[in-house]
């Protein structure tokens, strides 16, 4: 009796499963595109909510998945430790498609060969001539990356406290002495808007701030950064540490704060939904502060390569690009302004450059420095900072 | 359809004597204390599988390089680097486990010896909330509670209690003390309360006879003999708040903060589990040296009774 409940009750169990596992499944062999983002929600909405209907549209049979792996280079790395746990186990397929992913990590990424180099094969790829689209961090990536789009770290800061504001970082902290706890950031364990206004710091302070971001790296600098970060000490004495990147906006909406570093696209996207006060403007202060771009790659032996490929075609096109990019996100395009600007109304290309001008743009707008000194900094600041 | 008899297995054996001698329970064959390994097996085997080994690969990786030979240099890194974290961490929590304590005390005290039976009541339904809240949560609501221009000073400058300009952010070591106590209280007040509440009221009722206050009584008839209890409950809140990283993440992640911001940052920057581990190793020792108390203490109680 029992034995027969019980042998019941496998069966029924195992008829079950199968009948979930049927409806799961979908009716025919579909391709199932897997993406998996770094970075904030909002990527993974971007692929989710714009990229995926419009790429299952042109390529019927093909379902997008996309999983966000969290914001910062946190999130590339958790990528990077699937990848690389996959090719340790000896897969002959990895299930991950598409990756979107930081410079850092795709720098490592080229050299552990573990990408694949598609940039020939997709028609969009002479569009990027950036010199991110070929150099990541000091890393060749030519080939083998297409940045998605281009983010800008700026001081936001509330006209209505500050009328002139600092244009240097010397002149910033000349304001901070005479404005106490007026500025604030968050550090370098609060997100990357505070990780680049220290090394933007150290770039102004260094004397050979090139070398930080050409190369080659040595190992000797590291007193001359130690140095350049000195000063910072003090200065963040009269500052208020935020906690992170949405922190900073928070407190300046909330007029706790006067100015601070952010990212752009955020601070027009939190004034796009309201959640910042419309007048707070952005200054891009010399002699630069760095931007990333976040790149489209594609695992060496992604399961997907053929529409791996397609999917990242139409998503670096310059019509997605335009709109989707530009226009939903606020983000700089990542291929060429030139191929995006005729898609765009002049008044959505206008608001992208209200307070940033291209040429600011292009004479303060910096690459993070080589991946080596950007971890050296990292510890100096630790080190000589925080202690 | 087979009978229960035909169901069960045929092949247990019924006897080992001649014919006619009474069958041995199935027992006996297997000696007891083995029905006892095999018992414990299960959750030994989980806690060797998912504590253990990890606790173990941890350790050993703090003592290991990236290229895989034995070194100090992650220890030494963690203690160059993170010293001030490490001692920022153990004050923090030891104070909010005080503060914990003189509140649950006070919580569980009034519950116990308080007159008026509406306060009671309401107190009763209300202290308990804060334990249906994830740390996460408590710490986002903390956010915008005790910003400088949050809820508590807007409230404080819309009652007149303080002007607009002394409203100050209590988003630093303050707020993660707040935060930490907020979220503590109720799981230690509910022990107490209830250790409390199942005294003997009559030593009580004899100390209020002999013209005690309620004061004297909590601290000298009912703390003494809850003590037990109220020690367990502080040291389990110890190594809770020890191991949370949100609420130090989202109130104060600048420096000085707790290790577990630093073996977060460690890893999701670096990718560094060298040190991230030696710092896993500091937070063990903390949490190993209250371990100990509470051994020891549940060694003796268990004797004792």
């Amino acid at each position: 009796m029992k034995l027969m409940t019980l042998r019941t009750l496998l069966a029924g169990a195992a008829g079950l499963a199968l009948a979930a596992g049927l409806s799961a499944a979908p009716l025919k062999a579909e391709t199932v595109l897997t993406v998996l983002t770094a970075g904030d929600q909002n990527m993974v909405d971007y692929v989710n909510e714009y990229l995926a209907p419009k790429f299952e549209a042109q390529n019927p049979g093909v379902k997008v998945r996309a999983a966000g792996t969290g914001p910062g280079d946190g999130g590339s790395q958790k990528i990077y430790e699937k990848l690389s746990a996959e090719a340790a186990a000896g897969a002959a397929k990895w299930d991950v498609d598409v990756a979107v992913i930081h410079q850092k990590m795709a720098g490592q990424m080229v050299q552990e060969k573990m990408l694949s180099a598609y940039v020939g094969d997709v028609k969009t790829g002479t569009l990027a001539s950036r010199d991110s689209a070929r150099n990541a961090l000091g890393t060749d990536v030519t080939g083998y990356v297409l940045p998605m789009f281009h983010s800008q770290i700026a001081l936001a800061y509330n006209p209505d406290l500050v009328k002139a504001p600092p244009k240097t970082y010397a002149e910033l902290a000349e304001w901070v002495k005479a404005n106490p706890k007026a500025f604030g950031y968050n550090g370098i364990k609060g997100g990357m808007s505070g990780v680049g206004f220290v090394t933007g710091w150290t770039a102004a302070n260094i004397g050979d701030a090139a070398r930080l971001e050409k190369g080659p790296y040595d190992a000797a600098m590291k007193p001359a950064i130690e140095k350049a970060l000195s000063g910072l000490k003090e200065f963040n004495k009269s500052v208020t540490l935020t906690p992170g990147n949405a922190g900073t906006l928070d407190m300046l909406n909330r007029g706790e704060i006067a100015m601070g570093p952010v990212w752009v696209d955020m601070f027009y996207s939190w004034q796009a939904d309201g959640r910042l006060n419309p007048a707070m403007k952005l200054q891009l202060i010399g002699p630069g502060m760095p931007g990333q771009p976040m790149y489209y790659a594609v695992p060496a032996k992604a399961a997907n390569q053929e529409a791996a490929r397609k999917f990242i075609e139409l998503a670096t096109s310059p019509e997605v690009q335009a709109d989707g990019i530009v226009k939903r996100f606020n983000w700089y395009p990542g291929i060429d302004a030139t191929y995006v600007q005729p898609k765009l109304d002049a008044q959505t290309w206008a608001k992208l450059f209200t307070d940033v001008k291209p040429d600011e743009l292009a004479s303060k707008g910096k690459p993070f420095p080589l991946s080596g000194y950007f971890t050296d900094i990292m510890e100096a600041y630790e080190r000589t900072v925080a202690n | 359809m087979p009978t229960e008899a035909a169901g069960r297995p045929a092949t247990l054996p019924r006897s080992r004597g001649g014919d006619g001698a009474p069958a041995l329970p199935a027992a006996r064959i297997v000696p007891d204390w083995l029905w006892g390994v095999l018992l414990v097996m299960p959750a030994l085997a989980m806690v060797a599988l998912f504590f253990l080994y990890p606790l173990g690969l941890s350790a050993v990786s703090a003592f290991q390089g990236r290229d895989g030979g034995w070194t100090l240099a992650n220890v030494v890194k963690a203690f160059e680097l993170y010293s001030l974290d490490m001692a920022f961490t153990l004050a923090i929590v030891l104070l909010s486990s005080a503060l914990v304590a003189v509140l649950s005390v006070a919580i569980g005290g009034y519950l116990t010896l308080g007159e008026n039976r509406l306060a009671v009541t309401l107190l009763r339904w209300l202290y308990r909330w804060p334990l249906f809240i994830p740390f996460i949560v408590a710490a986002q609501m903390m956010r915008s509670f005790l910003a400088k221009n949050g809820l508590m000073n807007n409230l404080l400058i819309g009652s007149g209690v303080i002007e607009p300009l002394q409203a100050a952010s209590l988003l630093d070591w303050r707020g993660v003390v707040v935060t930490f106590v907020w979220k503590q209280t109720p799981f230690v007040a509910l022990m107490v309360a209830g250790a409390m509440a199942s005294l003997d009221r009559s030593t009580i009722e004899a100390a209020r006879d002999l013209g005690a206050g309620r004061l004297r009584i909590l601290g000298e008839i009912v703390v003494p003999q809850i003590r037990p209890t109220l020690t367990v409950g502080l040291i389990l809140s110890f190594v809770t708040m020890l191991s949370v990283m949100s609420v130090p993440m989202m109130i104060n992640p600048n420096s000085p903060t707790m290790i577990t911001v630093d073996m977060a940052y460690r890893i999701n920057a670096h990718g560094d589990y060298g040190v991230a581990n030696a710092l896993g190793f500091v937070s063990y020792a903390m949490a190993g040296l209250v371990g100990w108390f509470y051994l020891r203490h549940g060694v003796r109680q268990g004797g004792a009774r």
